[in-house]
């Protein structure tokens, strides 16, 4: 009878391992409270505590190959605005933004989920989805089929979360549309800095292009008991015509 | 047919506003709309197309010598609900009042600046960014 019992317990704590084992293998780590859920871009201003806003970004410095008609392109855009004519771009089209710029798309929520192993973040304008694997190795880059999204990492460092994204296709826009070549390299820091504000730091390496790394930081605030809205380009009335203009397709009767 | 050139505006009411607040919509530049420049339009809806990037009003426009058709660009559905919009606010048929900004090239094109319903109502074109759990002024932690 004791013999019985001395087995039995023996199995329920062997099984309790080898759960704990499998778990922690995986990758699972429990999620962090207060993260889950969306947030809307928060800039302070209007009586804000200007001490939850984001603080300035750094500079953006180019390599002297790419900074010369980075510049150029900037006021040939500014240029083309002031004339009326809205400087031609993917989001024209309805292509969705990518990393990093999908993260701060004007005033569009970003709603974040915590499940074992992953934590996704999902946006509202363009329905774009991140998914972030918890806990496991960064692939080479050379093994990342390059696209909107790359492949991100993330671990807990505390009480936050680092996110290590590579394989951002070259024809994605970057940071204020600067160029980017397939060797950039995105660290988030993400943590709340109040109970309802997150801020997401981003750090851009890439040593093709840029003379050394840019950081700037995204502030959130936490929506209650908000509905992320569908957004599906189906009525997409602009487009760009031969001469690279943004046109306006006008409806009849 | 459309005449592209001054003679367009002159049936209608076209007041030159100062700093217009430019509506955040997010999906591209407004740059090909005149925000300095605002346009009543009353007429009678042909159509409302409650759809993403944007929503629009197609509308029939009486211009003293006839009738000419605009279309008028509004938000995304999700910043037009802030704004109070509904997917059934509007419906063919209906008499509406709208302020726009119109295209810079001429054509009968424009952007909503704020829109008065058969039931009198006023909306805009979207609203501000969705309230937060909080006041903005909440210290109640230092970074």
């Amino acid at each position: 009878m004791s013999t019985t019992r001395t087995t039995g317990a023996a199995l329920i704590l062997t099984t309790g391992l080898v759960l704990l084992l499998e778990t922690l293998s995986r990758g699972q780590s429990p999620a962090r409270p207060g993260f889950d859920g969306a947030w809307a871009p928060f800039t302070g201003g209007r009586g804000a505590n200007a001490a939850l806003a984001p603080p300035p970004a750094g500079p953006l410095v180019l390599k002297a190959e790419y900074a010369k008609r980075y510049q150029a392109q900037r006021a040939a855009d500014a240029e083309a605005t002031k004339r009326g004519e809205p400087p031609p771009s993917a989001a024209v089209s309805c292509i969705p933004y990518g990393m990093p710029r999908m993260m701060s798309v004007a005033s569009y929520p970003v709603e974040i989920l915590q499940t074992p192993g992953q934590v996704t973040i999902i946006t509202e304008a363009f329905s774009e989805v991140r998914r972030v694997y918890l806990n496991q190795p960064q692939l080479p880059i050379d093994d990342v089929p390059p696209g909107y999204y790359g492949h991100s990492v993330g671990r807990w460092e505390n009480d936050t979360l680092i996110i290590d994204t590579v394989g951002i296709k070259e024809s994605v826009p970057g940071y204020q549309n600067m160029p980017h070549s397939s060797q950039m390299r995105i660290t988030e820091r993400i943590r709340l800095v109040a109970p309802d504000v997150l801020h997401d730091q981003l750090t851009i390496e890439d040593p093709v292009v840029l003379e050394k790394p840019v950081t700037y930081t995204l502030a959130y605030r936490k929506l209650a008991d908000y509905k992320m809205v569908e957004f599906v380009c189906e009525n997409n009335r602009e487009y760009i015509d031969e001469q690279g203009k943004v046109r306006l397709r006008l409806g009849g009767k | 047919m459309f005449r592209a050139g001054a003679t367009i505006w002159r049936s209608l009411a076209v007041v030159a506003v100062i700093g217009v607040a430019s509506p955040a919509l997010g999906h591209h530049s407004f740059a090909m709309f005149d925000t300095g420049t605002q346009v009543t339009l009353a007429g009678v809806v042909t159509a409302f197309e409650w759809t993403n990037p944007h929503a629009y009003i197609e509308m029939d426009v009486p211009d003293g010598r006839g009738v000419k058709h605009w279309t008028i660009e509004l938000g995304s559905t999700s910043i037009l609900m802030r704004g109070g919009w509904k997917f059934n606010t509007l419906k063919r048929g209906d008499k509406v009042t709208a302020v726009v900004n119109p295209l810079r090239s001429g054509e009968p094109g424009s952007l909503l600046s704020r829109i008065t319903l058969p039931d009198g109502r006023v909306l805009g074109n979207g609203g501000p960014p969705p309230a937060t759990s909080t006041p903005p002024a909440d210290t109640t932690k230092k970074p």
